[in-house]
């Protein structure tokens, strides 16, 4: 709540009636806000409500068509990032964006107004430090950045944009990649920011108690407007979603119980290898059997990936073998995987999940251009295709003009939707879903979540890679917390504690009851 | 940019409609030609005499019009050589190595018929003809092979290995034509034996048969890329791989497949001009000019944005724009290289003006309407 002091304090960023359009659709319209030093300001929004428009503009990459910036009561017109850098607005992209084979000290240092003339290692290593030591981070300098964690990266990130002078801190989705420890440590990094002045603006998507803990203001947006603006102190969880969506929205779901079937998928011994040649999965075995969901809960980069692509034959095992209902198909291809029946809806929706210069249709043909049924004789038969995409569009509430615009212009909701429609429309027995509503809206995350509760009732065997507990106690019957290529324990969802699997994830021993 | 209360604005484009693609294409021939003139005026020739012979004897002249058709066609089929591994995203520079490799495959055949030195051989055309074309696009398609083998399995930069498979082309085709080589003519020197008469191409109104075969080819491409499963596998693989190998593409085979295809074009190539163009009939011994000239079929593949439809007038401007450019240098008596340096401007302009592919320019109106400007939409 705002206190007497605080309301006193000065604004440092302000927009008036920020508008932007974009060719058929308006973006931001008439945005207002103010963001107070010593604040975190929070803006909530869906998929696809104008918060990356909205972000964009702030830091200098979209001019608005209409509407000011002030920053510290001045009338500001970034014309490019670099003013705003310049000006004192930090931003911490949910992409990375460092030099992967530098170290940390080098990163910090890139792009700094004082670097271009004596590299003074020293003296900004004390400097770096000092920041790090005054808001709770903690960095090896020296470290490579390829051999951090996604959160130590992150960390990184803040720092840079702190030595730079940052008076505004603009983070996007700071916590979707966060193990819960990490989360926890940057929460209480913000926390000493905004003691010492800074202003922080988070963009968030979920992770609504998130919100509710760190943030004095919340601005909701949807649909290019903002919607609501709360003083924290008299949000809940529900009043936001609710003005994010615009409807009431379950925010814990019922367990949908069935009966166990057959084996569908029974994985023995299984390891792999990543990029570099380590071993980033080493002997994992389990079963999964029909209308099962099997939650395998991590921090990404501990083998998980690696595991969802040895599945699906992207990747080779190194040893171990996979059956799908007891044929053994560790040496298959993708394509006689997928024409086996096993459905893959992977992490990367845009990079590897779709093409983003393809129409929906021609997308959505990624899972049929070998059914002999719509391609006969090598020839597509894209009118039949195009009956296929719309009844999916329709059937997934896909937010798209048609079914022949370019995956490029769907939101990254409704592009889960799309692969997501087209993958289960296979009727798969055996579903690989990575990190399905990362980076989703409470709306989309919903809907997501009861479409795979609704293929565990077909019967089909689902393997869950979430990076969020809470996400896989509430779907998973059975819960494998995996840290560094290995499963830590599998859990009966009865039995599954929520600190005992954060502590898994984060590499502890699973808790011995009775010995 | 600000004309009084007017605005102008650069916007980043959502897509490209087709005819666009193609009035910006056309602006920048004329930006070209307009650059261009004043070579014409460096070298004392008024600019419009110059393009007026250049255009004339192009697409006008009884004799320079069958030449520009002829260097079309050429030009056309080493396009398409260079389009259908552009479609996966690989680069083919390789069409001068092909299109040696299939000039030898072609006039290995008639080696192998016994036709060296022999030009009264008969063989059936029927026979012999399409052997020959075969023998071209083997051998063009086993080169091209190769790089798209080394892609596709050891992820070897293409345009390394097609470069260095042109060299070798190069001297394979000299050892074999020029003096004491199996090909070599008995009479003519750095050459290649003479096509019996009887397998000489036959001629449609003038021109070699295999104008039929590139109007085909075009078709039969626009057709494999817009419709059909091959045509979408190679589409998806150039568009985003990663994507591809998750959808069961398999990673290796499609780059063989398009480097073979791309090698059997270049060989037709070869084929047609040294085994259907009226006149020629031998590995002529300017064939390392026809090497340059295939490079050609990179800038017209990029200008036609990988259509192959869109491909055939392109490459009639190119055909035309070196034939014209060569007899107006020698009427004109201007210096060594005016076609090369026309290309060259062009190629330029065409670059360049393909910034407008990606944004457009638009008008603001002080009441903030947005107003397209007129053709660069």
């Amino acid at each position: 709540m705002p206190t007497e002091n605080q309301t006193k304090e000065k604004t440092v960023l302000e927009a008036r009636g920020i508008t932007k359009r974009f060719p058929g659709c308006c973006a931001n319209e008439q945005i207002n806000f103010a963001i107070k030093q010593g604040e975190v300001h929070a803006i909530l929004g869906e998929n696809g409500a104008g918060k990356t428009t909205l972000m964009n503009i702030l830091f200098g990459l979209y001019q608005p068509d209409e509407g000011e910036l002030f920053f510290n009561g001045e009338k500001v017109d970034f014309k490019s990032p670099l003013d705003a850098i310049e000006k004192g607005i930090g931003m911490v992209h949910q992409k990375r964006k460092l030099v992967q084979a530098h170290s940390v000290i080098e990163n910090i240092m890139l792009g700094h107004p004082n670097s271009g003339k004596i590299l003074n290692f020293k003296r900004v290593k004390k400097e770096v430090s000092e920041l790090c030591e005054q808001y709770g981070f903690k960095l090896d300098l020296d470290a490579k950045v390829w051999q951090l964690s996604e959160g130590q990266k992150q960390s990184v990130e803040i720092i840079k944009a702190l030595y730079r002078g940052a008076k505004v801190l603009i983070l996007d989705e700071p916590t979707s990649a966060l193990s819960p420890p990490e989360t926890r440590n940057l929460l209480d990094s913000i926390m000493s920011m905004v003691e010492s002045g800074l202003a922080v603006v988070p963009f968030i998507t979920h992770k609504l108690p998130i919100v509710l803990e760190i943030s004095h203001h919340v601005t909701v947006l949807r649909n290019g407007r903002v919607t609501a603006k709360f003083a924290t102190a008299g949000a809940t969880e529900k009043s936001l979603a609710k003005s994010m969506v615009g409807r009431e929205v379950i925010i814990k779901l019922d367990k949908v119980e069935v009966e166990r079937g057959k084996p569908v998928l029974e994985v023995n011994n299984l390891s792999a290898y990543n990029e570099k040649d380590h071993l980033a999965l080493s002997g994992v075995s389990f079963t999964i059997h029909e209308g099962e969901i099997f939650g395998i809960a991590g921090v990404s980069g501990n083998g998980q990936e690696e595991l969802a692509d040895v599945l699906a034959g992207l990747r080779k095992a190194a040893s171990g073998t996979i059956l799908l209902d007891g044929n053994d198909i560790t040496h298959d291809s993708t394509l006689e995987r997928w024409r086996k029946g096993v459905g893959y809806v992977p992490a990367e929706r845009n990079e590897v999940g779709t093409i983003c210069d393809y129409s929906l249709i021609e997308n959505v043909a990624m899972n049929y251009y070998f059914e002999e049924e719509y391609v006969p004789r090598g020839i597509i038969n894209y009118k039949s295709l195009r009956q296929l995409t719309e009844s999916l569009i329709a059937e997934y509430n896909v937010a798209t003009p048609g079914p022949d615009v370019k995956a490029k212009a769907l939101s990254g909701g409704n592009l889960q939707k799309l692969i997501l429609a087209r993958v289960l429309s296979k009727k798969p027995r055996l579903i690989i879903v990575n990190l399905p509503t990362q980076g989703l809206d409470v709306g989309a995350i919903e809907f997501v979540q009861n479409k795979l509760l609704q293929a565990k009732k077909d019967k089909a065997a689902i393997l869950l890679i979430s990076g969020e507990i809470e996400e896989a106690l509430s779907l998973s019957d059975w819960v494998a917390p995996i840290y560094e290529g290995k499963f830590m324990d599998i859990i009966p969802w009865t039995d599954a504690e929520r600190d005992n699997v954060g502590a898994m994830m984060a590499g502890m021993k699973p808790k011995v009851e009775s010995l | 940019m600000k004309i009084g209360e007017h605005e102008l604005k650069l916007i980043k484009r959502v897509d490209l409609p087709w005819w666009n693609a193609m009035i910006i294409s056309i602006i920048s021939v004329i930006v070209a030609l307009i650059l261009f003139s004043l070579v014409f005026v460096h070298s004392g020739v008024n600019p419009l005499t110059g393009f007026k012979e250049i255009f004339q004897f192009a697409f006008l002249n009884r004799n320079g019009l069958p030449l520009t058709i002829n260097r079309s066609i050429f030009i056309f089929l080493c396009t398409c050589a260079f389009i259908i591994p552009y479609r996966a995203g690989l680069w083919n520079i390789g069409m001068a190595g092909q299109l040696y490799a299939g000039a030898l495959g072609a006039f290995g055949v008639m080696y192998l018929f016994g036709a060296k030195g022999d030009p009264n051989l008969y063989i059936a055309p029927g026979i012999g003809i399409p052997l020959m074309m075969i023998g071209a696009m083997f051998a063009g398609g086993a080169i091209g092979g190769i790089a798209g083998f080394l892609r596709g399995r050891f992820n070897v930069n293409e345009i390394v290995t097609t470069m260095m498979l042109n060299s070798i082309g190069f001297w394979f085709i000299s050892y074999m034509v020029k003096e004491g080589g199996p090909f070599m003519n008995p009479v003519g020197r750095s050459e290649s034996f003479d096509l019996p008469l009887s397998v000489r191409a036959p001629l449609v109104f003038g021109t070699p048969f295999t104008i039929i075969v590139a109007l085909l080819l075009a078709i039969l491409l626009y057709w494999v890329f817009a419709k059909t499963r091959i045509g979408y596998k190679i589409k998806s693989y150039g568009l985003n791989p990663l994507a591809a190998k998750y959808s069961g593409i398999n990673p290796q085979v499609i780059p063989v497949l398009v480097f073979v295809l791309g090698g059997m074009i270049a060989g037709l190539a070869a084929y047609h001009y040294f085994g259907a163009m009226p006149g020629v009939f031998k590995i002529a011994r300017n064939y390392a000019e026809f090497g340059d000239l295939s490079f050609y079929g990179i800038i017209c593949g990029l200008i036609a944005q990988g259509n192959p439809l869109a491909a055939i007038p392109v490459s009639l401007l190119f055909g035309g724009l070196t034939n014209g450019g060569r007899f107006a240098q020698g009427k004109l008596q201007m210096g060594f290289g005016v076609d090369y340096a026309l290309l060259g401007v062009m190629m330029i302009t065409m670059v360049v003006l393909q910034f407008f592919y990606r944004y457009k320019i638009v008008w603001i109106k002080p009441e903030k309407e947005i107003s397209d400007v007129g053709i660069i939409r």
